[in-house]
């Protein structure tokens, strides 16, 4: 799975600890979701997308080999 | 994330302190024999079976034991589980899920050595891997979280 979450970190202007705070999860998280080591359960997914207004799947996606 | 039976974090300290301690014991204890046999004390026995005589056999019998080697143990196995089963600052699924996979991966380590030593280690030496065994899966656990721990939180943007 990929996701855009740096991305969308960059354009609200926060760090890996901002973001980790904002949704009460540890910054290993953020680091690990963002390298593609960890897949977030669906609820993290949907208030992490929340946060930067968008929609769960314009933050995370299948990459090719998992459609 | 709920977890639930672990301890919370406030004990993590203590838990450090009373592992290293126990951990320097039992390494003293390894490397110099000489320091057995300080503590000297009538323990209960639940059940006793003597090497060299056989005049206290028996259920729940007081017998005379040296107990640094015990002490040492039991700081080692409590401190060990303290540490090991108290929450992170943030417990979440991430850290919730590195947790289950060093101790899978602390079994899995354990039982391999252990099969190693039954195929090719023998008497005495093979009580003294016993011995550590006792250890090794809570030890292996620790520092594999740890380890894990420490690599997912480094090299930041």
């Amino acid at each position: 799975m990929k996701n855009r979450i740096k991305v969308a970190r960059a354009e609200y202007d926060m760090t890996q600890a901002d973001l980790a705070e904002k949704i009460g999860v540890s910054r290993q998280s953020i680091n690990a979701i963002e390298k593609g080591k960890y897949v977030p359960s669906t609820v993290l997914a949907l208030k992490i997308a929340k946060l930067f207004g968008r929609k769960v799947e314009d933050v995370f996606m299948l990459d090719s080999l998992e459609d | 994330m709920k977890t639930n039976n672990l301890l919370p974090n406030k004990h993590k300290l203590t838990g450090w302190i009373i592992f290293s301690i126990g951990l320097i014991s039992i390494l003293i204890l390894s490397l110099f024999p000489e320091f057995e046999g300080f503590i000297k004390v009538p323990v209960v026995s639940i059940y006793h079976d003597g090497f060299m005589s056989s005049e206290n056999d028996g259920f729940f019998k007081l017998v005379e034991n040296d107990i640094t080697g015990e002490l040492a143990a039991l700081f080692l196995i409590i401190g060990g589980l303290i540490v090991g089963f108290t929450k992170e600052k943030v417990e979440d699924e991430f850290i919730a899920k590195l947790r289950s996979d060093s101790l899978v991966w602390s079994v899995i380590l354990n039982y391999c050595i252990l099969i190693i030593a039954i195929m090719f280690v023998f008497d005495f030496t093979f009580m003294n891997i016993l011995f550590y065994n006792m250890f090794t899966p809570l030890l292996f656990y620790i520092f594999r979280f740890n380890y894990l721990k420490l690599k997912s939180a480094n090299h930041e943007e």
